[in-house]
């Protein structure tokens, strides 16, 4: 305790370079709490995707579709407790640049059972009970202001039967998507009006959503739906959510050599320049740790003061960085919707900031312990 | 003593000077020479890809989509309307005396990359015929070119080179029919896989009965404007004209706004970084030379020479710190294969990345010497004969 006040005075002896240190080092924890946040983030995504549900869609891509009549073959696969289809349509609302995602499902209670979706009983009876009827995400709701009782004009290029392009949709009430990382809104309608309302494209589904009895069977059971559709017209591709959270993100994993050499660069500079500081340091208080000496302090006091005025700045530093890390990520995870910094990023970063500390440090507080006292005192 | 005159006596001063105070020069050049590292590995990724992006592009050839359509994935141009197209004036015509305006229709497929195999999607454009008119840098490299109405496809080199299931004689199943992969072909660089098949394949196996675009050559770059009030003559077509270059940069738009963020943001912080890093070095500088600087002052020098001597030293380690940043850049990755969301290029560390990086340096030179040379300037005279 007593030693307090000297760390204390060590560390603002010079204020001006302790601040400019402590900003310097900041700045590089930001970019290292932004940049392995993303990339943490991304393995925290793809680790947290669920395994026991899978997606069936045509095998040519995802933009294609799959005959509604697969639905009882696929339902008929040992393992399948549940399947779900989903299509939808592209419009727009009021403006050409309001693009809303218009998704219709089945939905029924085995698919809230199953923690696809969250959505009230009262609302699920309202849109089972309204064949026009819409359930929001509640970031719609914010955005245009919708609520239960509205009626939604929308504009696509799907045509109903009459040839028209506007849909009207009667908002029943919000939902949440549990699946949905990346938190798109989108508005949820029933398949069966909208494949009754459309005119091209009848009795297509975009995928179909399959919900597993055992989580370990998905591999066995997503061969067994593709095998039952091979060589036929619409040959399937059935892959977890897990497998596509993968190889979405996979997009980004190219560009981890990039992210570590950034990294590296950021944290040597800033290591480089911390032990330059304490160095200048060291040598201008020369008399004053001489005085220390002459004191009584032992050469392993003055070393642990030093290393702790340096732990101590790099310490408040990395915190500093962290936070304004936490406050930038959002910012610039704007290109990999859906990841969150994990706490983990911000103890690695605080322990690699001692770490900082220690290895910039080290010669310099070695130099301060073997301080010769009459030579200390003797530089002028 | 004239100012110039002190000024260069100064800055020659204080470089054979570096050499006794190594530890805060060292810094300047090493925080300098990270920040401009990363900017310019960073750029040049944006760079590389729009180099090869832009490297087929042709002022000649004109896309043409349907009236409101966002891009060509939702456009539509009706299969009565090909014939229309070819007949409109303006439009180069072939050696067969053909109008070269090829009419495709676009289908999204995904395959795997070789390497980590990851999904990857891409389009199958079925063309109607006239595509090496259309395209003459386009030629086959290995197999042959497909032969209309047999199911065959043609995959570019990069399809064939980063992805598994192009190799001549591969069959892929799209909607029931077995596709034969029988040629690769070599369109100079490009950043997407390509394939190409005929376009009556592609309708009739995916019951499509309409086109997405057309493209087009003009029978002079300076024709697009005669051509594009041809199309408003003919409002009944229902298409509008973009050069390719414009189809392109739209395509390249959301990619390089990531891209360019990414350069910008982390070039930015660690620019900022290495400011104050080579501030501090300065006043550590200034410091140790506070003697020196009075005396100097006592023998006449004056204070605007000797502020302009630290921030021209501040400026020069900046851009050597650039130089080495830039060179480090180059080193590790100038032409690195990268394949991030799906488009592949090689980075391209260009003389205007390097520009872009020593004048940020300069920036940050500048800036970093600014205020540690206005403390020389306070220096008392006095100070050279007190004892430290």
């Amino acid at each position: 305790m007593k030693y307090l006040p000297l760390l204390w005075s060590g560390i603002w002896r010079k204020p001006a370079r302790t601040t400019l240190i402590m900003l310097q080092v900041a700045v590089a924890f930001a970019l290292f709490g932004v940049l392995q946040g993303m990339k943490s983030g991304v393995d925290h995504v793809v680790a947290n995707a669920r395994a026991d549900l899978l997606v069936v869609h045509s095998r040519v891509s995802f933009a294609d579709s799959l005959p509604l009549a697969d639905l009882q073959r696929i339902k008929s696969v040992p393992g399948v407790k549940m399947v779900g289809i989903v299509d939808g349509l592209r419009a727009t609302y009021q403006k050409p640049n309001q693009p809303v995602g218009v998704v219709a499902a089945d939905l029924s209670q085995a698919w809230v059972t199953a923690n696809v979706l969250a959505v009230s009983p009262q609302a699920l009876r309202a849109f089972e009970q309204t064949q026009t009827g819409a359930l929001i995400t509640s970031g719609l709701a914010r955005q245009y202001g919708w609520k239960a009782g509205d009626r939604i004009p929308l504009l696509s290029a799907t045509r109903q039967a009459d040839g028209s392009g506007s849909w009207v949709f009667d908002v029943v009430g919000t939902f949440v998507d549990k699946l949905d990382v990346q938190g798109n809104d989108f508005v949820l309608i029933h398949y069966s009006y909208l494949d009754a309302a459309r005119q091209a494209n009848k009795s297509t589904v975009a995928r179909y959503i399959v919900v597993l009895s055992d989580p370990k069977q998905a591999l066995t059971v997503a061969d067994d739906i593709d095998r039952q559709f091979a060589n036929s017209s619409n040959e399937t591709q059935t892959d977890s959510f897990r497998e596509l959270a993968q190889s979405q993100m996979q997009a980004i994993g190219n560009l981890n050599f990039l992210i570590r050499s950034v990294i590296a660069a950021v944290l040597f500079a800033s290591l480089f320049s911390t032990a330059t500081m304490m160095m200048q340091s060291i040598r201008e208080r020369s008399p004053e740790l001489a005085v220390l000496k002459t004191l009584g302090f032992k050469a392993r006091d003055i070393f642990v003061l030093i290393l702790a005025e340096a732990m101590a700045i790099c310490f408040a530093a990395a915190a500093l960085g962290l936070c304004l890390a936490e406050v930038a990520f959002p910012f610039a995870a704007r290109t990999v919707p859906g990841i969150a910094m994990p706490a983990a990023v911000v103890e690695v970063g605080l322990a690699a900031s001692l770490l900082v500390a220690l290895l910039s440090v080290a010669a310099a507080a070695v130099r301060a312990a073997k301080l010769e006292v009459v030579a200390a005192l003797a530089i002028r | 003593m004239s100012s110039s005159k002190q000024f260069s006596a100064l800055v020659r001063m204080n470089i054979a000077g570096i050499g006794q105070q190594i530890g805060p020069a060292v810094t300047i050049v090493i925080g300098i020479a990270s920040a401009v590292g990363v900017l310019s590995a960073m750029l040049a990724m944006s760079f590389g890809a729009h180099r090869e992006a832009m490297a087929d592009v042709r002022a000649d050839r004109v896309v043409l989509t349907s009236v409101g359509s966002q891009s060509v994935n939702d456009s539509s141009i009706p299969r009565e309307a090909a014939s229309a197209i070819g007949d409109l004036p303006g439009i180069r015509r072939s050696a067969k005396g053909q109008p070269i305006a090829v009419l495709e229709a676009e289908v999204i497929i995904e395959a795997r990359r070789r390497e980590g195999g990851a999904r990857i999607q891409f389009p199958l454009y079925g063309v109607s015929s006239g595509l090496t008119d259309l395209r003459p840098e386009l030629h086959v490299s290995s197999g042959r070119m497909f032969r209309p109405g047999l199911h065959e496809l043609i995959a570019s080199d990069l399809c064939a080179r980063e992805y598994s299931g192009f190799d001549i004689g591969d069959r892929r199943t799209l909607r029931g029919g077995d596709w034969t992969v029988v040629g690769h072909f070599d369109e100079g660089p490009t950043i997407v896989c390509t394939l190409y098949t005929d376009a009556g394949s592609v309708l009739a196996a995916f019951g499509r009965d309409s086109y997405n675009d057309a493209t087009v050559m003009l029978q002079s770059p300076s024709g697009f404007g005669a051509f594009e009030a041809v199309l408003k003559a003919n409002p009944g077509l229902r298409v509008r004209a973009e050069r390719e270059r414009e189809v392109v940069e739209q395509n390249m738009k959301g990619f390089d706004r990531i891209l360019q963020f990414a350069a910008y943001f982390v070039g930015a912080i660690m620019a900022i970084g290495a400011t104050l890093g080579a501030m501090n070095s300065l006043y550590a500088l200034v410091d140790i030379r506070r003697r020196d600087i009075a005396t100097l002052r006592a023998i006449g020098f004056g204070s605007g020479p000797i502020l302009t001597a630290v921030l021209a030293e501040s400026i020069l380690l900046a851009v050597l710190g650039a130089l080495v940043g830039a060179g480090l850049a180059w080193i590790f990755f100038n032409g690195l294969s990268a394949s991030p969301f799906g488009v592949s290029f090689q980075l391209a560390v260009t003389p205007l990345v390097v520009a872009v990086g020593a004048g940020w340096a300069l920036l940050m030179g500048l800036m970093g010497g600014l205020l540690p040379a206005l403390r020389t300037a306070r220096v008392p005279v006095t100070a050279a004969f007190r004892a430290s």
